[in-house]
């Protein structure tokens, strides 16, 4: 785990709010915070067969990861997004979901122990 | 120029901080965000210089916002940041007034900073233009209301435009009807007080008992009759300008007290004890000679001298030569206009009767006189015969024209055989001359009776 490379890189984010460090911690913060919930949400959408609210969670969550840079899931979450909005609900979707999940998941990891103390 | 305020309105919290971070980077945009659209069209009293709108929000959609911040405010400019790129809609969003319509990519931050750029561009060369064209108006806007070409109406122009420059009081004489109250109100317009009121006092016809309430306000109670506080004519003109029309029907009385709230600046209302300060113009205007009145003794000679400032006098109309018929035909179209008159002409005679008349009442007496023409013609011309003067004062009329004495002498007879119905005798008593003369010039038909 300590070795694997960074899934995020903070490029883009910069270049928007500018080299501000208090400012990413903020934005940062928001990511963490809002993130998850979005995830939540496209998980319970799947067990629940909601594919209308997985799409809007999906499109929301789609510029926030373009943002922060997780450059591995680019493909799967359009992938999920599309998916959702024409109602298939199948195994692929599943394992999209999954994917996203773990790349997520090591993805709060590393923030937290980059900007949290 | 004021702070360039932008909306951002967002739901998705970590994208539009990052847009308010991104654009309060220029210190000179001042960024409001907003989570929904209800918050977004609370605000608008704000008055943004530009929105940038997220597509879809919680509570309304994106187009619901747009159509309602342009039904109150059509002018600012809205940007629609969407999710996904959708052609149909982004037609749809630019049809309706969209200012742009952008996906949320990694372009974004870019566009949006090269749109605001565009829309503070624009702004700044519409309020350069608003400031030019205000500048224009400054210059010229007296030039339209107070018509006149004439030499001696171009020296009053240039007066008007010394007084617009600073606050000095301005004194302004002419007969009736020359356009006394037009100047006060031009120099007040046109003055960097434009914004202020302008308040006027005749003083003639305000009751002699009433003009120091009337003027300075009274306090509830100080006199009988007074169950309210009354604000003064002064006080109302704050900032503005005050303008005292027939300033030299002032008692002595009053005159003293205005002397005084003159010099120091402040003021009492009647009854009361508060120093009020005054800031107001002083534009006084009057058919007499003031410094006549200040020699007979009916006006102090130290409030003349604080109230002459810079004097404008309005020469008569008989002095304005062409004047005459350009105001004619001003006062001709506009009278039509305002009735939805077709456009009437004024024929050369027409023009040589109106040269010849005196115009006791001046400008004012013109307008009457061609809006009865204007009336009683029933062609699209007015001519001579439609135009009639109803002044009693024949002896100026007569002396408009540069005549010999023995044309003089014609005109005279013949108007006092017009007034004695033709009694020779009579008007050979009238004027003290020969009898024989009046029947001469009547044989040689010099007079026609
Ligand atoms: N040069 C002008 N161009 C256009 N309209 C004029 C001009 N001069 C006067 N008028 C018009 O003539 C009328 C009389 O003008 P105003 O009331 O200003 O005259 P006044 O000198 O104040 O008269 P009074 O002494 O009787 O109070 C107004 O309708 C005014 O608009
Ligand atoms: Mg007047």
């Amino acid at each position: 785990m300590s070795t694997k490379l960074k899934s995020y890189h903070l490029d883009k984010l910069i270049a928007f709010v500018g080299d501000d460090p208090d400012a990413i911690k903020n934005m940062v913060g928001i990511f963490l915070h809002t993130t998850p919930e979005l995830l939540e949400t496209i998980n319970e959408s799947y067990k629940q067969k909601q594919p209308e609210q997985m799409a809007k969670a999906a499109h929301s969550l789609k510029p926030t990861l373009d943002v922060f840079g997780v450059d591995s899931v680019y493909d799967v979450i359009r992938k999920i997004e599309q998916k959702a909005k024409n109602a298939t609900l199948d195994d692929e979707l599943a394992g999209l979901i999954n994917t996203l999940n773990g790349v997520l998941e090591t993805v709060f990891e590393q923030l937290k122990k980059a900007f949290v103390n | 120029m004021d702070a360039f305020r932008i909306f951002i309105v967002e739901d998705d919290m970590l994208y539009g901080e990052m847009l308010r971070h991104h654009l309060a980077l220029n210190p000179d945009n001042e960024v409001h965000l907003y989570n929904n659209g209800e918050e977004c069209l609370k605000n608008l009293y704000r008055e943004p210089s530009m929105v940038s709108l997220d597509y879809s929000l919680p509570d309304m959609s994106g187009l619901d916002v747009m159509r309602r911040i342009k039904k109150e405010h059509p002018e600012i400019p809205v940007i629609i940041v969407s999710g996904q790129e959708d052609i149909s809609t982004a037609v749809t969003l630019l049809r309706e007034g969209a200012y742009d319509y952008f996906v949320k990519d990694d372009d974004v931050k870019d566009r949006l900073w090269n749109v605001i750029k565009k829309i503070r561009e624009n702004l700044q060369l519409r309020s350069e233009i608003s400031y030019l064209k205000e500048e224009i108006g400054r210059k010229y806007e007296f030039r339209n209301v107070i018509k006149g070409n004439s030499p001696s109406i171009k020296q009053i122009f240039s007066l008007i435009e010394k007084s617009i420059k600073t606050n000095i009081s301005v004194s302004i004489t002419g007969e009736t009807g020359t356009g006394k109250e037009l100047v006060a109100k031009a120099i007040h317009y046109n003055s960097n007080r434009a914004k202020k009121p302008f308040v006027a006092v005749n003083v003639s016809a305000v009751p002699r008992e009433l003009i120091e309430s009337e003027m300075f306000g009274h306090e509830k109670g100080s006199f009988t009759g007074a169950t309210t506080r009354k604000i003064g004519k002064f006080e109302q003109a704050i900032g503005g300008t005050i303008f005292l029309d027939e300033v030299a029907e002032m008692d002595l009385n009053m005159q003293t007290k205005l002397l005084r709230v003159i010099q120091e600046r402040e003021l009492t209302r009647v009854g009361g004890n508060d120093l009020i300060k005054i800031d107001v113009r002083l534009i006084v205007a009057t058919n007499r000679i003031l410094s006549d009145e200040v020699k007979k003794g009916n006006f102090r000679e130290d409030l003349y001298y604080r109230l002459l400032g810079l004097p404008i006098e309005l020469p008569p109309l008989r002095y304005r030569g062409n004047d005459i018929i350009l105001l004619a035909k001003y006062f001709v179209d506009e009278f039509c206009q305002e009735n939805k008159m077709k456009k009437l002409s004024i024929t050369e005679s027409a023009q040589q009767k109106l040269m010849k008349y005196h115009f006791p009442g001046n400008v004012r007496e013109l307008r009457a006189i061609i809006e009865l023409a204007a009336v009683l013609t029933d062609t699209d011309k007015v001519d001579e015969s439609h135009i009639s003067f109803n002044s009693v004062d024949a002896a100026g009329n007569l002396l408009m024209e540069e005549n010999t004495l023995a044309e003089y002498t014609r005109q005279i007879i013949t108007y006092y055989l017009q007034k004695y119905n033709n009694n020779v005798l009579l008007v050979a008593k009238k004027l003290d001359i020969g009898k024989s003369t009046i029947y001469r010039m009547i044989k040689e038909k010099q007079i026609i009776t």
